[in-house]
């Protein structure tokens, strides 16, 4: 079974890379290209950099928070 | 002390740091969220990064999982022999 955690933890270090540089290309390079230039049809516009990350932290700490909420409650419904 | 709150104190020493930072205009005032959470994605990433490197290096030792499998046996036989229920065979 080793073959298939050596593929998970390809395919994650895969995705942290190409979610780093894009970000990175997004919000820091991408500001001194000149507007003419074709890159900037593959990345969307600028406010969307600051809304994605953000909207993706808020669900995943309200996912943690419903989760431990569910559990905790389970538990004191178990032992009542 | 309880752990969250070394954890909030930490949160607290990281933003007095950002802040102190913007005050002393080492970093430009309009890049303020635009940055926090820049790094912040890239802490994230570097995170998942480390997981993803230590499940591709992790060590298996295959002679050492054959010799457990031979301890198992060996010692469910002992039991067996004692009486005890050892379950599935």
């Amino acid at each position: 079974m080793e073959l298939a955690d050596k593929a998970v933890g390809f395919l994650l270090s895969a995705i942290s890379l190409s979610i780093f540089t894009y970000y990175t290309l997004w919000i820091i390079i991408l500001p001194f290209v000149e507007s003419d230039h074709f890159i900037h049809r593959y990345f969307l516009p600028q406010e969307y950099a600051i809304l994605i990350p953000v909207f993706a932290g808020v669900a995943l700490l309200s996912f943690l928070s419903m989760f431990v909420g569910y559990v905790m409650l389970k538990s004191k419904k178990k032992s009542a | 002390m309880k752990h969250v709150l070394k954890i909030m104190a930490l949160l607290v020493a990281i933003s007095a740091f950002w802040i102190g930072l913007l005050e002393t205009s080492v970093v430009p005032r309009s890049y303020t969220w635009l940055l926090a959470i820049y790094l912040i994605v890239s802490l994230g990433c570097y995170g998942l990064l480390m997981v993803g490197i230590g499940l591709m290096l992790f060590p298996t030792c295959p002679q050492e999982a054959v010799l457990l499998q031979k301890d198992i046996a060996e010692a469910k036989e002992f039991l067996k022999n004692k009486g005890v229920d050892v379950g599935s065979d």
